[in-house]
């Protein structure tokens, strides 16, 4: 199955302009993904409100009078100013412990699912299963939180969240893979339920911990409108509620105009990206071990 | 199969029985944390009072100390909460109804009436009318009254409700030889002039021109508005409320908009225009008249141009005068304890003339302004921006409702736009608030800023927009008519109306003095 | 499952009662408390105030200490039928998630196609790489980026672009338009842009899926087809589609159970001038419940859509079973 590139021999030409073109279309393709992004990141130090087709982060500064590359007044701005970094490390707080409070419901959960003699088991499931197609809506789940007095706390937040059906299914889909005859053995020789599920089954699921608690992290980091239903104090917003809040605001205050707020609002959009730009690469190949086991067994 | 379904009933019936046993304790017990809606006496101080406010100084520029100031002054711990801006009002009806809102709460007027209908306010007419302050002698009662519903007054005024004033480059009138217009056809004549500038000139700018929900709804370019009233009101002729805004004079006032718009008078980005980008473009010198607040954006306005002279104009006989705002007000909720309290050593104790209004107008003194020797104050820069100095604690010096001694003295430019816009003003009535128009004004309201969005820009014909009106708004306007128009509504009106005529009529002849 | 017999031979032999299997698994009882709590309360508690859509209840039903008023019956549904924002959002519910997975289907089938046709692992790599990026950033960064480069700018004449969004700047110096032009409060510009919005974050991650199931087609099927003398695009047409199509059949007919979901994308990205277009069942449920206060109306909306869609999954559910012989739930 050797393909040579050759544009003109007749046997290779029509693959070989295929090959040019794919790869063209995928450059395309990419820039398309990367562009937007990558103009977000220029506009971001650029102190003016500047738009425009400026592909490099390089600008004019009104404070100094100067052409300045990679201005980054916003980001000392984020960085010093506490309505923004507070909710930055409320962000990474809430998204630790949903992280946390996550893997070990999914762990649990998809431990006992996977008893198949157990009695009850099958209910179990069918009542986990069955809040993926019904819920009781905004205004009653609203109003259970208020009993319970979870309002303007962290936990109405992080506590449902926690609980992801679709993810704990996956998680039993993985435990499913560990071979039953590992169980017994440990049986035998006298360990607990609880000491199988620590020395056992977590061990052997390391892919599956990273790859969910990975999906858990991404969906407490973009968490947003649980911060703007259940969430009243403002010492409690998180990072993607504070980003959302700066494109809102129609009267922009006065107070510290010194940056232009395009700028501030590019520079934000990067700051709530970049903990993940330097995960991701890392992590990729756990994303996709989580989606296709979801896809096989779905 | 049918195992698989006896399974799930099982397990659906499980978790109900579940669940309500867990309920139950709540939904039986639970939520009669008990109020009252007497106010208690004046002097029942309150150990701690809890504020939801929005414009107000932020967090980093000393919210606390102000907090503590106020704890030294008056002895009562106080606690504020300021959520974001854009989403103020949902978290204020959502902590109405997890029936924990502060004792105090900032309050719009879109929303004061709607909360005060649902009950959710106290009723604070009775501890006003006995009240003994010092407010009570220096206040001026037009804006009290401006946010009572029917005589009951559920907030009570922070600052002057303020309006918009149209401003116009003063040397450019000049250059054109112009005076201040007297008429729209003066107006319009200026705007022309400001056109022939030539090099891309924008005549007449605004932002918010869509109303996004700020009542009343022509509070912007009013010129353009004159007879037109683009809300419900009552027909005094027969008694009954119409929509304004299906009527004939609003469709003039539409195609007036239209025509200045497409004659180029108007800026294009009318309908996208913000405040900062409307700034850019007066600093970039090309806007001849721009309709904005008055008062201390007149300042502000001036302060982004590089070169020129704003100056505010008179409003056009047409118009009838500029439109005050209903009041924002500080109301309480009913759940709030020791109310007569909270009512005179918070509400009455900030506009007291004297060291209450001093914190709740400049900060907390040597935080935010320094006494001179001679008396007077001079503000201090914010703590976040040494650039700028305080503008305001709480309440807007400009617009205070008191007659009290400032020693921070007011900008000319600022006086002489506010007394401009006083001088002609007439103030907006409360919107009226009753369930149809709760379930229905918010929808109606987008419908009418998408037919003004399209007539005026020209995206279709007036007669296309009119039609629009009619079809998608008429759904809205007829459920509230309906009801505006039952007989039970205009007949509590008439006995409202009887109730509170004799005292507003003594309330008048007291404000004409 | 041969397997799993061959070890419980024992237990075949003689069954333990029920109460004997419970004691046997009693620590597992335990392990399940937490889930089984959270489950309890933030799920099937809520299920409770479904009662609401049958009431009415408003703040004032809060402040009064009436509680709902049970006496209208179905009167939120009476009124849900004759509204005209209900039927706008229920339709616009539709076409929006309805014409969005077609798009997501057409477009990620396709990539996934080509992606396959990339020789070079590196090369592969980075698309996917890249591809799968927007994925992971969050609903409103999604929305602020395409704001930001929507944006049409100060300078309403076009002649200068320096202040001008980025999309727009590109349209003018292209000569495409004349004017800039504000995509995000026009009724006519806005659902191209939503639909954009969602193929430029999904449609990367979406192709994941068909990538799994065209690794797993035989290689010997393409080798029997060039011994035929099919070319490229007949090897294509006739092996790899209808080998992928079971895949194809199953992800739209999952997505379509979902369809009434569509939510947050929306949320972030729409505005009050565009609610024609805009506004879908889960938006006007939240504009009716915690800004209009209209607590039981909300509920009766918020049931309305949980019924549709319980429908829309059964129907996938039967279909699903036809399909591959097993159920999506």
């Amino acid at each position: 199955m050797k393909k040579k590139f050759n544009l003109i021999n007749p046997q290779y030409a029509p693959r070989s302009w295929f090959v040019v073109f794919n790869t063209l279309f995928f450059i395309f393709l990419m820039a398309a993904m990367i562009i937007p992004i990558f103009k977000i990141f220029c506009d971001s130090m650029v102190n003016e409100t500047v738009y425009g087709l400026k592909l490099i982060p390089k600008g004019f500064d009104p404070n100094t009078g100067k052409e300045v590359w990679f201005n980054t007044i916003a980001y000392k701005r984020i960085v010093t100013d506490p309505g923004l970094y507070k909710p930055f490390l409320i962000s990474i707080y809430t998204t630790i412990m949903t992280t946390f409070l996550g893997l070990l419901i999914s762990t649990l959960g998809a431990y006992v699912l996977i008893q198949k003699d157990m009695p009850g088991v099958k209910i179990f499931s069918y009542m986990l299963l069955f809040t993926m197609i019904f819920n009781g809506g905004l205004i009653p789940t609203f109003l259970v939180m208020k009993n319970i007095g979870l309002l303007d706390s962290l936990w109405a937040v992080m506590l449902p969240m926690s609980m992801n059906v679709y993810n704990l299914v996956l998680m039993r889909s993985f435990f499913e893979g560990i071979p039953t005859s590992l169980f017994e053995a440990a049986e035998i020789d006298g360990c607990t339920p609880m000491g199988i599920f620590v020395k056992i089954v977590l061990p052997l699921s390391k892919a599956a911990l990273a790859s969910i608690g990975l999906f858990f992290a991404v969906a407490a980091w973009s968490e947003y409108f649980h911060y703007v239903i259940y969430i009243k104090s403002s010492s409690k917003y998180n990072f993607q509620y504070k980003l959302r809040d700066l494109f809102q605001d129609k009267q922009e205050s006065d107070q510290g105009t010194k940056i232009n707020v395009n700028t501030l609002k590019s520079a934000a959009v990067i700051v709530s990206i970049v903990p993940f730009m330097f995960i991701y690469p890392f992590c990729q190949k756990y994303f996709m071990t989580g989606v296709t086991m979801g896809a096989v067994k779905e | 199969m049918k195992k698989n379904v006896f399974k799930r009933f099982a397990a659906m019936s499980l978790a109900v029985v579940m669940v309500t046993g867990l309920a139950g304790c709540k939904f039986g017990g639970g939520n009669e944390a008990d109020f009252t809606l007497d106010g208690g006496s004046p002097d029942d101080l309150p150990d701690e009072i809890s504020l939801m406010a929005d414009t107000i100084i932020t967090e980093e520029n000393g919210l606390q100390d102000f907090c503590d100031e106020y704890e030294r002054q008056t002895g009562i711990k106080l606690s504020i909460e300021k959520p974001d801006h854009a989403k103020y009002y949902e978290k204020v009806t959502l902590s109405f109804a997890s029936e924990e809102p502060a004792d105090i709460i900032e309050m719009g007027s879109t929303y004061y009436p709607e909360l005060a209908n649902s009950g959710a306010l106290w009723d604070m007419t009775e501890a006003w009318n006995n009240t003994t302050s010092n407010c009570k002698n220096i206040i001026d009662e037009d804006y009290v009254n401006a946010l009572k519903i029917n005589g009951v007054l559920y907030g009570f005024p922070m600052a002057a409700g303020n309006g918009t004033i149209t401003y116009v480059r003063d040397d450019w009138m000049k250059e054109a030889g112009l005076s201040d217009p007297k008429n729209y056809e003066e107006f319009i004549g200026m705007l022309r002039a400001f056109k022939a500038r030539g090099q891309g000139t924008i005549p007449l700018t605004s932002s918010g021109f869509l109303n996004n929900g700020e009542t009343p709804y022509d509070i912007y370019l009013r010129e353009f508005y004159q007879d037109a009233i683009p809300d419900f009101y009552k027909d005094e002729e027969t008694g009954k409320y119409v929509d304004g805004f299906a009527e004939p004079a609003m469709r003039e006032a539409i195609q007036r908009l239209r025509d200045a718009y497409q004659e180029g008078l108007i800026d294009a980005e009318i309908v996208t225009n913000k405040t900062s980008t409307c700034r850019d473009k007066l600093g970039s010198g090309l806007v001849g008249a721009f309709n904005y607040w008055a008062g201390m954006w007149s300042l502000k306005l001036q302060r982004s141009m590089n070169e020129g002279q704003l100056k505010p104009i008179p409003p056009i006989e047409e118009t009838g005068g500029y439109t005050e705002r209903v009041p924002t007000a500080f109301a309480m909720a009913i759940y709030a304890p020791n109310k007569a309290a909270i009512f005179e050593h918070f509400l009455m104790y900030s506009h007291d003339g004297g060291e209450g209004q001093m914190l709740f107008t400049h900060g907390v003194k040597d935080k935010h302004y320094t006494m001179n020797a001679d008396g007077s104050a001079t503000a201090l820069p914010y703590y976040s921006d040494p650039d700028n100095t305080v503008e305001k604690s709480i309440y807007a010096p400009e617009l205070t409702i008191t007659e009290w001694n400032d020693p921070i003295p007011l900008d000319p430019m600022v006086k002489s736009s506010l007394e401009e816009f006083r001088k002609n003003r007439v103030f907006a009535k409360v919107p009226i608030v009753r369930d149809a128009i709760a379930e229905n004004l918010a929808d109606l309201n987008v419908v009418k800023d998408v037919v003004m969005a399209n007539a005026v820009t020209g995206k279709t014909s007036v007669d296309e927009a009119i039609e629009y009106y009619n079809t998608k708004g008429s759904y809205y306007a007829n459920a509230i008519l309906e009801d505006l128009n039952s007989e039970e509504n205009l007949k509590a009106e008439e006995e409202a109306l009887a109730g509170a005529t004799g005292e507003s009529a003594s309330d008048d002849e007291a404000a004409e003095e | 499952m041969a397997n799993n017999n061959d070890n419980f031979d024992h237990v075949i032999v003689k069954k333990p009662s029920v109460g004997q299997r419970m004691f046997k698994y009693r620590y597992f009882y335990l392990m399940f408390i937490p889930v089984a709590i959270v489950l309890l309360i933030f799920y099937y508690w809520p299920m409770l105030g479904i009662r609401y859509a049958f009431s009415t209840f408003k703040l004032k039903q809060i402040t009064l200490r009436t509680g709902p008023d049970y006496s209208i019956g179905l009167g939120n549904f009476t009124r849900l039928l004759s509204s005209d924002p209900f039927h706008a959002a229920f339709k616009n519910t539709i076409v929006l998630s309805f014409i969005n997975l077609v798009l997501a289907m057409v477009c990620s089938v396709a990539i996934a196609l080509l992606i396959n046709e990339i020789q070079n692992a590196w090369g592969k790599k980075i698309v996917q790489t890249v591809l799968y990026l927007p994925h992971f950033l969050s609903w409103v960064v999604a929305a602020s980026i395409f704001m930001l480069i929507l944006s049409a700018g100060t300078d309403a004449t076009g002649a200068d672009t320096s202040n001008t969004g980025f999309i727009n700047a590109i349209l003018l110096q292209l000569g495409i338009l004349d004017k800039p032009v504000d995509f995000l409060t026009e009724s006519k510009a806005w659902p191209t842009v939503w639909y954009i919005m969602n193929r430029w974050k999904e449609t990367g991650w979406g192709t994941i899926i068909y990538l799994a199931a065209l690794s797993s087609i035989s290689p010997d099927l393409y080798e029997a087809a060039e011994i035929d003398g099919a070319g490229r695009m007949k090897q294509t047409w006739y092996i790899t589609i209808p080998s992928i199509m079971n895949t194809i059949l199953v992800v739209f007919i999952l997505n379509l159970a979902k369809i009434m979901n569509v939510f947050e994308s929306v949320f972030v990205f729409y505005n009050s001038l565009v609610y024609d277009v805009s506004d879908v069942i889960q938006t006007y449920t939240y504009r009716v419940g915690i800004v209009g206060n209209d607590y039981g109306y909300s509920t009766a909306i918020g049931l309305f859509k949980s019924v549709v869609s319980l429908i829309l999954v059964s129907a996938s559910d039967i279909i699903s079973k036809k399909i591959r012989g097993y159920g999506i739930v």
